[in-house]
């Protein structure tokens, strides 16, 4: 097991490095001249000289491969360079904005488990019966519709209408409700539907169906022998919706107010702020390899049966 | 579980609202971005509405065009027009006790002067010679050469603008220490993507604003600004175009529950064209074009009613501008005419010249909606006269470049609004990384224009500027290098918690000072 976790963590940088080379290229092959842009938020008229003295300040006349490396080689002192939209350390206002995120994201994930579990379990206890087809339905409205959209019409239901709670901004537990929800009705509907399909399957196979002969009650029967199998595929899925529920609070953040990176992402992207767009990239290169990183270990400890071939005993 | 969701509710219920706060006394609105450190002499990020609130000209932009005295109660002027001399308030402090005085005024003009780059777009920091303190009330500011836009010039957001000489710090970046300024407010707290605070300036020198409390919340989405009104979050949405949408205004004047105001016009929202490129190189084409399009129904399709129409460059109201031009009329049969008398021949719905098709490049700001749609009816409009204009929609930083080296055959271009308009704004037509200068270049008496725009600077009669303006106006108004499309103002919608909206001289500018709370009036 330590093994396994130390090739995995081995492989973190070289992964990293791979993704740093990608989004730098990326974004200096797009149409737009950094330069320019950097005298547009800047708010300077683009004069050729200005052009020259940004070009110049921004080490945007060096080779490609220089720019790179002195890139990189800040990047690994946490120096990301300066936003050019607000004059600031990119870094520092990534920390910044990053436990706001975070806190989102986190209840996002904990109301995605604590949700989503309990309706997986409903459902495929009530086969074909009303309770699976409500199910069924708010999973079917849960994947079809873009978070932005459910995000609308939850603040125009419970704020513009009943005005129940806050449209926007970072407070109280009020403020968390509507992001949170419309950021994992999502990721909840898929985890659901999981459990659903995962219990049924599981629960026709043979050990559940002897658990049933040895004279087991139904609920013993589902929590003993079922669900426990069943939640395995719900750990990779929960991995990938870390992903996901990071990635929503891009336009989340945006239409709710919240103070995030998610935000001041979208604010770089549509300004073109270099330094900004590839910090923000390469945070969540990291998060997400973390996040799958994460949930093998889980994995692992939670299946035996790759715990013991990975370690080699068959 | 449902007993779990609805103890979530209920904490959530007690734990969300800020409760009826001190409503009378605090004004809440919102702005895209945080305001910035405001440094009174620096640019991006720091925004120009809270530049104002905080920092004070000399003297001040009037709605009428006019001058009136601020920090300097007036001020004499030498016969040749180089010199200026100003003489102060004497009861100004600024928010830290210092005293406002001709030293003060001196360490800020070096600071701003000691550092230029930034501020080589505005034609003052090149003229002025040589600032000094005559005495503790009394300061001189000489020319190199006569300049006549100088006072419009001080009374812009920034950089002429006086922070306390104890803030300024010595080295050379011309950073500050904090925001201290002469203004009717203090910035009190700033929290990074959440909010500015500023609290009413107790010592201001003129009167004191009826808010005691303006917080300015950080709202990036324009849809989630109007539903913060609509919630009561924030009292007031004041700007521009962008801030709300033209469809989002419409929406709310008409729901009856907000007030609603729209300014008197404050720039011009227009198409330059290429007079030295492609079909746009012919008088013909861009005479033609200038009587096809109909811009009433881009005023009301596009901007709900909510811009004027524009006929000429400058609105009449701009000082200089009123010099009685003949609109170009819209009148597609007559755009025909002149199209045939050119030789431009309609094939197969085309029209044809010596074998080359009549079209046209409009670039344009692919990401906003208003240029995208202002675009595609002009293009309907110019195909249906058999001119086809190929959309150019890019990002913005391509459509700066190609304004920049004149790659357009029409191009989404404004006026500066005031003060700027018209003097800096003409200035600017003589710089080649300018869209109008590009415009104008394939004019054959573009050197004469430049040369009569230095006229109009270095102008010290105001009968014979006036003059001058008239000719320069018309000769671009015949040239037909524009199409004018609307006056753009400012829009204001506020909730029934605050009173009269009162709109600042200049667009960049909010007098929150001016606004009151309802019960107060």
């Amino acid at each position: 097991m330590a093994g396994f976790i130390l090739k995995r963590l081995l492989l973190l940088p070289l992964l990293l490095l791979a993704a740093s080379i990608i989004i730098f290229l990326l974004l200096r092959l797009g149409p737009s001249d950094p330069a320019m842009d950097y005298l547009r938020l800047s708010q300077v008229p683009p004069t050729p000289q200005a052009l020259e003295h940004a070009r110049a300040a921004l080490g945007l006349d060096q080779p490609l491969i220089t720019q790179y490396v002195q890139w990189l080689s800040s990047a690994l002192r946490l120096d990301f360079g300066v936003s050019y939209a607000t004059q600031r350390p990119v870094f520092e206002d990534m920390l910044h904005f990053l436990p706001a995120t975070l806190e989102l994201a986190g209840v996002a994930l904990v109301l995605t488990l604590l949700v989503s579990i309990p309706l997986g379990r409903w459902a495929a206890r009530h086969h074909h019966r009303a309770p699976d087809i409500v199910v069924r339905l708010i999973a079917f409205f849960g994947v079809s519709m873009p978070n932005f959209w459910l995000g609308f019409l939850l603040v125009l239901l419970f704020s513009v209408t009943l005005g129940w709670l806050p449209p926007m901004g970072r407070g109280g537990v009020a403020h968390l409700v509507l992001p949170a929800v419309a950021i994992s009705l999502m990721s909840l509907s898929i985890n659901a539907r999981l459990l659903r399909a995962s219990m049924l399957e599981v629960g026709g196979q043979r050990h559940v169906q002897y658990a049933r002969l040895r004279g087991l009650g139904e609920r013993e029967v589902e929590r003993r022998h079922v669900l426990r199998n069943a939640l395995l595929p719900i750990i990779t899925a929960t991995g990938m919706h870390v992903g996901e529920l990071i990635g929503g609070t891009l336009i989340i953040e945006s239409i709710f107010g919240w103070p995030g990176i998610g935000r001041y992402a979208v604010s770089a992207i549509f300004n073109r702020d270099y330094p900004v767009i590839q910090c923000f990239t390469l945070l969540m290169v990291t998060i997400f390899v973390v996040c799958n990183l994460i949930v093998d270990i889980v994995y692992a400890a939670a299946d035996p049966r790759i715990r013991i071939s990975r370690e080699g005993v068959q | 579980m449902r007993a779990a969701l609805g103890a979530l509710l209920a904490l959530s219920l007690a734990l969300g609202f800020d409760g009826p706060a001190a409503a009378q006394t605090r004004l809440d609105v919102s702005w895209p971005t945080n305001v910035g450190p405001l440094n009174p002499h620096r640019y991006t990020p720091n925004q120009m509405f809270a530049q104002a609130m905080v920092y004070e000209p000399l003297v001040r932009y009037q709605t009428d065009g006019s001058i009136a005295p601020w920090l300097a109660e007036s001020w004499d002027i030498s016969e040749d027009r180089r010199t200026y001399t100003f003489h102060l308030r004497e009861d100004v402090r600024f928010s830290n006790g210092e005293p406002f005085d001709a030293a003060a005024v001196v360490a800020n003009f070096d600071a701003i002067l000691a550092n230029p780059a930034p501020h080589a777009w505005l034609e003052l920091t090149h003229q002025i010679d040589r600032v000094r303190a005559l005495d503790e009330a009394t300061v001189e500011l000489t020319l190199q050469a006569p300049y006549y836009p100088l006072l419009q010039d001080l009374t812009l957001p920034r950089p002429f603008r006086f922070v306390a000489p104890s803030q300024l710090t010595d080295d050379a970046s011309g950073g500050i220490r904090a925001p201290i300024g002469t203004g009717a407010w203090v910035l009190d707290e700033t929290r990074l993507g959440e909010f500015d605070r500023f609290k009413r300036n107790d010592s201001y020198w003129g009167t004191a604003p009826a808010f005691e409390e303006v917080d300015v919340h950080v709202i990036a989405d324009p849809n989630t600004r109007a539903i913060a009104l609509q919630t009561g979050d924030i009292d007031l949405i004041y700007g521009s175009q962008g801030l709300i949408s033209p469809d989002t205004f419409e929406r709310l004047a008409d729901s009856g529950r907000y007030t609603t105001a729209l300014s008197e016009p404050m720039e011009t929202l227009m198409l330059a064209m290429n007079s030295q490129r492609g079909a746009t190189a012919d008088l013909a084409v861009r005479q033609a074009i200038n009587h096809a399009v109909d811009k009433a129904s881009i005023a009301e399709s596009v901007f709900y009613g909510t811009q004027q129409v524009a006929d000429t460059l400058f609105a009449p109201g701009v000082p200089y501008a009123d010099v009685g031009l003949t609109p170009y009329a819209f009148n597609p049969e007559r755009a025909a005419e002149l199209l045939d008398e050119a030789g431009w021949r309609l094939d197969r719905g085309v029209r044809m010249k010596d074998g080359e098709p009549l079209q046209i490049d409009l670039v344009f700001v692919g990401n906003d909606a208003v240029s995208k749609s202002t675009a595609e009816i002009i293009q309907a409009e110019l195909s249906a006269l058999g001119m086809m204009v190929r959309l150019i929609g890019e990002e913005e930083s391509s459509v700066y470049a190609r304004q920049r080296d004149g790659r357009f055959g029409m191009i989404f271009n404004r006026t500066w609004g005031a003060p700027f308009d018209p003097h800096a704004f003409i200035s600017a037509m003589r710089a080649p990384a300018h869209a109008d200068y590009q415009a104008q270049l394939g004019l054959a008496d573009k050197p004469d224009i430049d040369a009569l725009i230095g006229d109009i600077l270095a102008s010290t009669d105001e009968t014979q500027r006036q003059a001058l303006y008239e000719t320069l106006l018309t000769r671009l108004h015949e040239a037909a290098v524009y199409l004018p499309l609307t006056y753009s103002n400012v829009l204001a919608v506020a909730s029934p918690k605050v009173g009269e909206i009162h709109f600042g001289a200049m667009a960049s500018e909010i007098p929150f000072d001016q606004f009151t709370p309802e019960a107060e009036r």
